[in-house]
């Protein structure tokens, strides 16, 4: 799993659920949970918390700018790619450290991924857990 | 309103250990006592029930003292309102299911409490056998029913249900369930198995040591409250397998295999037999309704 740091800046809870936003270097990441500040003791403002979310959960485009609706992104260079036959490990350095995405084989060469390169590591705010 | 305190040196496995608990249980609730064996489970059973004295405690039980060394009040085990089923059934070997149910009815009771019970347990084609004809399950059934012949106030389970397998220990379940919320009995269960616990019980006491570790409603205190997932359960790793670049962990859940896909650097701190828990979001299941 990839394990990230954040800090927590803000919290919007309604029910049980909340959607907690949180600062990693210096991009924003969401996430939304169910817990609140009153079932899990780390949901505090201000608090640093581990983000984690799983390699296979990681999407990967080439382009900043386009439209979609994951929240979720942070841009690095390609550090390493290893390809399997039907699934490939890439690994990219970002500002926040460094993110695992595995994907298929056919969608890496479909990008036409290459080491050196710049590419957006994208995750959905209800594939992230935090930890305290 | 139960009033559990108690003491007493006991002589443990690696020295004496001192056994020191004091627990409050609430009428009509099941309580769980969970630990490890030597943890003194059995000891606090055996006190509450008089079989065993305590150097030092109270106990009341709805209002009535039935322990107090201070006070120098010691009820005999007769005198307390206790159903105890152990493991090893303890039926009288020579007698019918039914003559042993009414063999256990007090002087002035009727016979109509045993017709009911084997109503409820569902003994009725069963009770002119004798035990050796019978299966684990259904001697286990007796000897709860013979427990709950003299209406006790507390029920108490030592472990009754670790010598069957999964399929009767789910029937018996079931059934205790049943007897526990039709006599709004309080009972107390000494289980081994997360799962039991969770299914059966409104509050579990940890032991270890003899004394109360953690308590509470048993999802909180055995689900870990450290990853936000809300899709967890513990498991045991059984294979560990290379696919491609990735591997593919299978985990021993209760009596479900899963498959975890896993990334080298995680699964370089794995092994075979480790305790693991398994995390997801309550976002990503599906749920498909069994037809």
């Amino acid at each position: 799993m990839n394990i990230l740091e954040g800090k927590i800046t803000d919290i919007k809870t309604h029910g049980s659920v909340s959607l907690v936003t949180l600062l990693m270097g210096s991009v924003y990441f969401n996430t939304i949970i169910i817990e609140t500040s009153d079932s899990a003791s780390y949901l505090r403002k201000e608090h640093v918390v581990k983000v984690i979310f799983k390699e296979t959960e990681v999407i990967i485009g080439k382009n900043q700018n386009y439209p979609i609706s994951v929240q979720n992104k942070i841009s690095g260079a390609l550090l390493d790619i290893e390809n399997g036959i039907l699934i490939s490990k890439l690994t990219i350095d970002t500002a926040i450290g460094k993110i695992i995405a595995i994907i298929t084989t056919d969608a890496a060469k479909d990008l036409q991924l290459h080491v050196g390169q710049h590419v957006i590591a994208m995750i959905k705010t209800t594939e992230i857990m935090l930890s305290p | 309103m139960i009033q559990i305190a108690l003491q007493k040196k006991l002589t443990a496995p690696h020295g004496s250990m001192l056994l020191d608990i004091d627990i409050n249980i609430n009428k009509g609730s099941l309580v769980t006592l969970y630990g490890d064996s030597g943890a003194g489970k059995t000891s606090i059973l055996r006190m509450i029930s008089g079989l065993l004295q305590a150097d030092k405690g109270r106990i009341t039980v709805n209002q009535k003292t039935w322990l107090d060394t201070n006070k120098g009040i010691v009820l005999k085990p007769q005198q307390r309102k206790i159903g105890y089923v152990f493991q090893d059934y303890g039926l009288f070997p020579n007698m019918t299911v039914k003559q042993n149910l009414l063999y256990a009815l007090e002087k002035d009771q009727s016979n109509h409490t045993v017709s009911e019970l084997i109503d409820i347990i569902e003994l009725g084609d069963l009770q002119e056998r004798k035990p050796e004809k019978l299966s684990g399950g259904q001697k286990q059934r007796v000897a709860l029913a013979r427990a709950l012949v003299r209406k006790p106030e507390i029920l108490m389970l030592d472990e009754p249900l670790s010598a069957l397998d999964n399929k009767m220990r789910a029937k018996l379940q079931d059934y205790i369930l049943k007897v526990h919320k039709q006599y709004n009995l309080t009972t107390l269960l000494i289980s081994h198995e997360i799962s039991e616990v969770i299914k059966m019980s409104d509050q579990v006491f940890i032991i270890e040591n003899g004394k109360i570790n953690k308590q509470g409603n048993p999802i909180e205190v055995f689900t870990t409250k450290q990853m936000s997932g809300k899709f967890q359960f513990s498991g045991e790793i059984v294979q560990i397998e290379q696919e491609d670049v990735i591997y593919i962990v299978t985990i021993l859940i209760g009596i479900n295999f899963v498959k975890i896909v896993a990334e080298e650097n995680e699964v370089a701190t794995l092994a075979i037999g480790d305790k693991v828990i398994v995390a997801s979001k309550a976002f990503n299941p599906l749920l498909q309704k069994i037809d």
